[in-house]
């Protein structure tokens, strides 16, 4: 581990484009960023202007055209699908908009999902009870995701993302589908996660939300600006 | 109700992938459907067509030969006959065209009736010179109309083909039939005048028993009497194509419960993603009933041209065989136009089938209210506890999510895996048959007529290495004189020659011990311990102890081997032929030749040496035939399986696209997400097993052994090592469209599936 402070992510020139012929649009062109440990950051910016494609890049779900992305020391747009994969597990939390919860599974099945993937699942069960309980979820944990309200399962979700212990927390609109209380839960929880050197990245519209950031970004243009 | 069928088919246009999966389906299971009707439908017709085209007897009675009045004056007395045909048959008349050879039977027709054969092509004999030969000899021998052939050293010129409906065709049988002039056959058969067959056509077939009670009761002085029944041809025949039919149509209805259940599910998991979109459609006006019919109208626009594509294939594919095998039987293919009206009729049903199973699904879901369609969705709904490891156990959750359709497909593999234990189950059985002499009973491999040459002179041939004397005789029962059965002897042991696997009691062994064909058995009901009494043609009664019921193949299982004492004291002129057993290695044609070399003229019996002669033998190669074709049914229902597991397993990666690409987002490496979809195919292939071998092994493997053969038990229960076969098979299936799954939902980028909201 290094200092606190120290950079988790850094980003250049990123560009990724979509679509073919007249359709094409460069979404990004040349976007780039810095996130040092225990650094809260939020992105903001127009409806199709790009951050969920930026998050998408950052958290190794999709790769850029170009530019170069670094975690913690580890070129990932250089990575094979093998690497991704291991980035996934154990350095990413995604935490999704639409929560993406499995429906088959119940809350606490969910939050075990990515240690058992990462094969540790049994070791991860006493923290993934612990996290439930430091997240007001304990109660909650043996049901299925339909019988919840949207707030209870974007903290699910949450712990999900945390279950793998990972150093980036990254999160698409988390409150964009819950009313203004769930939703300021929620952020508390985030911004709570930085106290322990995790670095969040924060997709957002909310007001409230950029209020509580260290950074706000902008993403205009396929750049991010200040 | 324009609009929403452009929309149809502007689905089909961008959706091509889907298009792809339901033109193969639909391809692939008209292909089955159009290869069981054309063969359901010529089976199950052949025989009465052929019979009537060819006026086929009511009765054939033979017997040794008299004078023509005497007998004509016993027919006219018959009540219920409608028209006779008299004539004199001559059997083992050498037969030679070119360089080839065979002993043929020869029938000498007068013009006093109908043929009771079919004329193919050519004409009927009109002059002494004149043969119409069968279709078998025709085509094996590549013998045309106008070429000339040499009977019995006549030299004869071919005018015409025909087929005879009630017997195997050349060179499955071992004689090929000849039709000649009356005078021609009473040459051969030593000029002697009389007949020894009537051909018998009754004015109500219905009656047949009476009047074949009638003609027994009057058949006084008439040796060697037999009778052939047109109705007992006709069941024999029946039983065989009923076998093949309900095979096929067994196998033909599991495809099509697969294709239909495929097609519903697929629509219903499209329905799943269009919800909105037919929200957005009713929201702007359009009716459930419409929008159903769109969906309808599309599916069957892709399944009209592939039901053809696949009717015709499956048609042509079975053409061939089917025409080798009606032509095996002496029968008649069907006219192309009945069968071409059948196929039609078949398409239309498919593509009914295949619009209804898309109607259902979007009539449903254009009923719900517009607000919940507005919202899509994923499906929900899962049973909460499945205790199976974490990775295959959701696997198997997202299956079990669809209860019906989980169900459906298990009925589907379940029903797949008896059919193929069945095929596998009968081409053991007949692989059996081809190779073990022990199946077939008959251990000896000649026989030659004892009158001309001496047992020990047979003994001398190099290449034999037992011979002993066999006497045959009819018989009847002498407590029910309606029964009547071949009584086999043989000098010395009988069971080195005859041996038919004992189904109850032991071996004969003794001078007055028999051993009893079971269908003898069941008609006599006699058992082990019981009283065999057996009226001889001489008048003498001979009366056996029965030792063992036995599973002969020969005569429906109406014959009985007995020690040849009895038989010889009470009939010095039963007809003695010598059985001759090969030495190991020794070849049949060396055998043959030699014996000729001495003048005399051996025949097969088709009984199978250990390690020779399997090759000489005309059935061992159509049974070879018959288990390999079995066996690639079996292999092509394999695939099915493989097909609808793949199916199922497609249709949850694109359902349930978004669910995969959380857990690859959340980490899952490949062989994760195969390991998800394997989960769901093994617990699917795990259901169906069990059940599949339990319906084999209790329903489908006894009843069509009691179809296929009521005169014998045969054990159509699949053997263990089939059912190991059929689990690893299905191991593999799994697999299989495991790793195909994997492949089609880990292709997209993760993040497309997430975006859909
Ligand atoms: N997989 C894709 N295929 C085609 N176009 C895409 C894809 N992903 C994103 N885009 C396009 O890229 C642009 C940026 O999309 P993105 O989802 O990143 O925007 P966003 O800033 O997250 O918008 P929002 O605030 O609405 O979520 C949009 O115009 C979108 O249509
Ligand atoms: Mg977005």
């Amino acid at each position: 581990m290094q200092g606190v402070g120290s950079v988790l992510v850094r980003a250049r020139g990123l560009t990724k484009t979509f679509g073919e012929g007249h359709a094409q649009a460069r979404v990004l062109d040349g976007a780039g960023l810095e996130v040092a440990r225990g650094e809260f950051i939020a992105v903001v910016g127009k409806s199709g202007s790009g951050k969920s494609t930026l998050l998408h890049l950052l958290g190794g779900l999709d790769r850029p055209d170009s530019g170069e992305i670094e975690l913690d020391g580890v070129r990932i747009d250089r990575l094979d699908e093998r690497g991704l994969t291991a980035i996934r597990r154990h350095k990413i939390g995604f935490v999704f908009q639409a929560f993406h919860l499995l429906p088959e599974l119940t809350g606490v099945e969910n939050v075990l999902l990515p240690a058992r993937l990462a094969r540790d699942g049994v070791e991860a069960a006493p923290r993934a009870k612990e996290l439930l309980e430091r997240l007001g979820l304990a109660r909650i944990a043996r049901r299925l995701p339909t019988e919840l309200s949207g707030g209870e399962q974007q903290r699910l979700a949450i712990a999900r993302a945390l279950i793998n212990d990972p150093a980036l927390v990254l999160a698409d609109e988390p409150t964009g589908n819950l009313d203004e209380e769930s939703g300021a839960d929620v952020l508390n929880l985030l911004r709570r996660l930085t106290d322990s050197d995790r670095s969040v990245v924060l997709v957002t519209h909310d007001r409230a939300a950029t209020s509580i950031a260290d950074r706000v970004l902008r993403l205009e243009g396929g750049r991010l600006v200040a | 109700m324009i609009p929403v069928v452009r929309h149809g088919l502007a689905r089909l246009r961008n959706d091509r992938a889907r298009t792809a999966l339901l033109i193969v389906g639909v391809t692939a299971a008209a292909a089955m459907v159009g290869a069981a009707v054309t063969v359901a439908y010529a089976l199950a017709t052949a025989f009465d067509r052929s019979a009537a085209a060819a006026a086929m007897p009511d009765v054939t009675a033979q017997f040794a030969q008299q004078p023509l009045a005497p007998v004509a004056a016993r027919v006219r007395a018959l009540v219920n006959v409608r028209a006779a045909a008299y004539r004199i048959e001559a059997k083992g008349v050498d037969l030679t065209a070119g360089p080839r050879f065979a002993t043929a039977v020869v029938d000498g027709v007068r013009n006093d009736g109908p043929r009771g054969y079919a004329l193919t092509s050519g004409r009927d004999i009109r002059h002494r010179d004149e043969v119409v030969i069968e279709e078998g000899l025709a085509r094996s021998w590549h013998v045309h109309l106008a070429d000339r052939l040499t009977l019995g050293g006549d030299p004869l010129g071919v005018v015409g083909l025909a087929t005879t409906p009630g017997t195997v065709a050349y060179p499955l049988s071992r004689s090929p039939r000849l039709y000649v002039s009356y005078d021609t056959a009473r040459r051969l058969t030593g000029g002697a005048a009389g007949v020894n067959e009537v051909l018998l056509w009754l004015n109500d077939p219905s009656q047949v028993d009476v009047t074949l009670a009638q003609a027994r009761a009057a058949s006084f002085g008439l040796r060697d009497l037999q009778f052939v029944t047109r109705s007992g041809y006709r069941h024999l025949i029946g039983r065989a194509a009923g076998l093949v039919i309900s095979l096929l149509v067994a196998f033909s209805a599991i495809v099509l419960l697969a294709a239909g259940v495929m097609l519903g599910a697929s629509a219903a998991a499209e329905m799943q993603r269009r919800r909105e979109a037919i929200g957005v459609l009713r929201a702007f006006g359009a009716t459930p009933s419409s929008i159903a019919v769109g969906y309808a109208v599309e599916s069957a626009a892709v399944a009209a041209p592939a039901a053809c594509v696949g009717l015709v294939a499956g048609a042509a594919v079975v053409a061939s065989p089917l025409r080798h095998l009606l032509g095996i039987l002496n029968e008649i293919t069907p006219p192309a136009l009945t069968t071409f009206g059948l196929l039609a009729a078949a398409w239309a049903a498919i593509v009914l089938v295949v619009a209804a199973a898309t109607w259902v699904p979007a009539w449903r879901a254009g009923r719900e209210r517009i607000v919940d369609t507005l919202r899509g969705g994923d499906v929900v709904g899962a049973p909460k506890r499945v205790p199976l490891p974490a990775l295959a156990g959701f696997g198997a959750r997202l299956t079990l999510a669809r209860p019906a359709r989980a169900a459906t497909l298990v009925t589907v593999l379940a029903a797949s895996t008896a059919v193929v234990l069945l095929m596998l189950a009968i081409a053991d059985v007949l692989h059996g048959l081809q190779r073990n002499a022990q199946t077939l009973g008959t251990r000896y491999q000649l026989t030659v007529a004892a009158s001309d040459i001496s047992l020990a002179e047979v003994r001398e041939v190099p290449g034999v290495a037992a011979a002993t004397l066999r006497y045959e005789s009819d018989a009847a029962d002498s407590f029910d004189l309606g029964e009547s059965f071949k009584l086999v002897g043989f000098a010395g042991d009988v069971t080195s020659y005859e041996s038919p696997p004992v189904d109850s009691g032991r071996r004969a062994r003794g001078i007055g011990e028999a051993e009893v064909g079971a269908g003898l058995a069941d008609a006599l009901d006699l058992h082990a311990g019981g009283t065999l009494a057996a009226q001889l043609p001489s008048g003498r009664e001979v009366r056996f102890r029965v030792v063992g019921i036995v599973d002969a193949l020969r005569d429906e299982g109406l014959v009985a081997y007995v020690r040849a004492e009895r038989l010889r004291a009470a009939m010095p002129a039963a007809s003695t032929e010598i059985a001759i057993k090969l030495a190991q290695g020794a070849s049949l044609n060396d055998v043959r030749n030699a014996l000729l070399g001495r003048g005399v003229h051996a025949d097969k019996t088709g009984g199978i040496s250990e390690d020779s002669g399997l090759d000489t033998s005309g059935r061992a190669s159509f049974l070879r035939v018959l288990a390999a074709l079995l066996r690639s049914v079996a292999v092509l229902d394999g695939l099915v399986c493989v097909y609808a597991l793949a199916q199922i397993l497609a249709l949850i990666a694109r359902e349930r696209r978004r669910a995969v690409a959380v857990i690859r987002a959340l980490g899952a490496s490949r062989a994760q997400v195969f390991a998800v979809f394997a989960g769901a195919a093994v617990l699917l292939a795990a259901l169906a097993l069990p059940i599949g071998v339990g319906v084999e092994r209790a329903v489908l493997g006894p009843a069509v052994a009691r179809l296929a053969v009521s005169y014998v038990t045969l054990s159509l229960k699949a053997g263990s090592s089939a059912i190991l076969v059929v689990a690893g098979a299905l191991a593999v299936a799994a697999a299989v469209a495991a790793g195909w799954a994997t492949r089609t939902a880990t292709a997209d980028a993760i993040v497309a599936p997430l975006r859909e909201d």
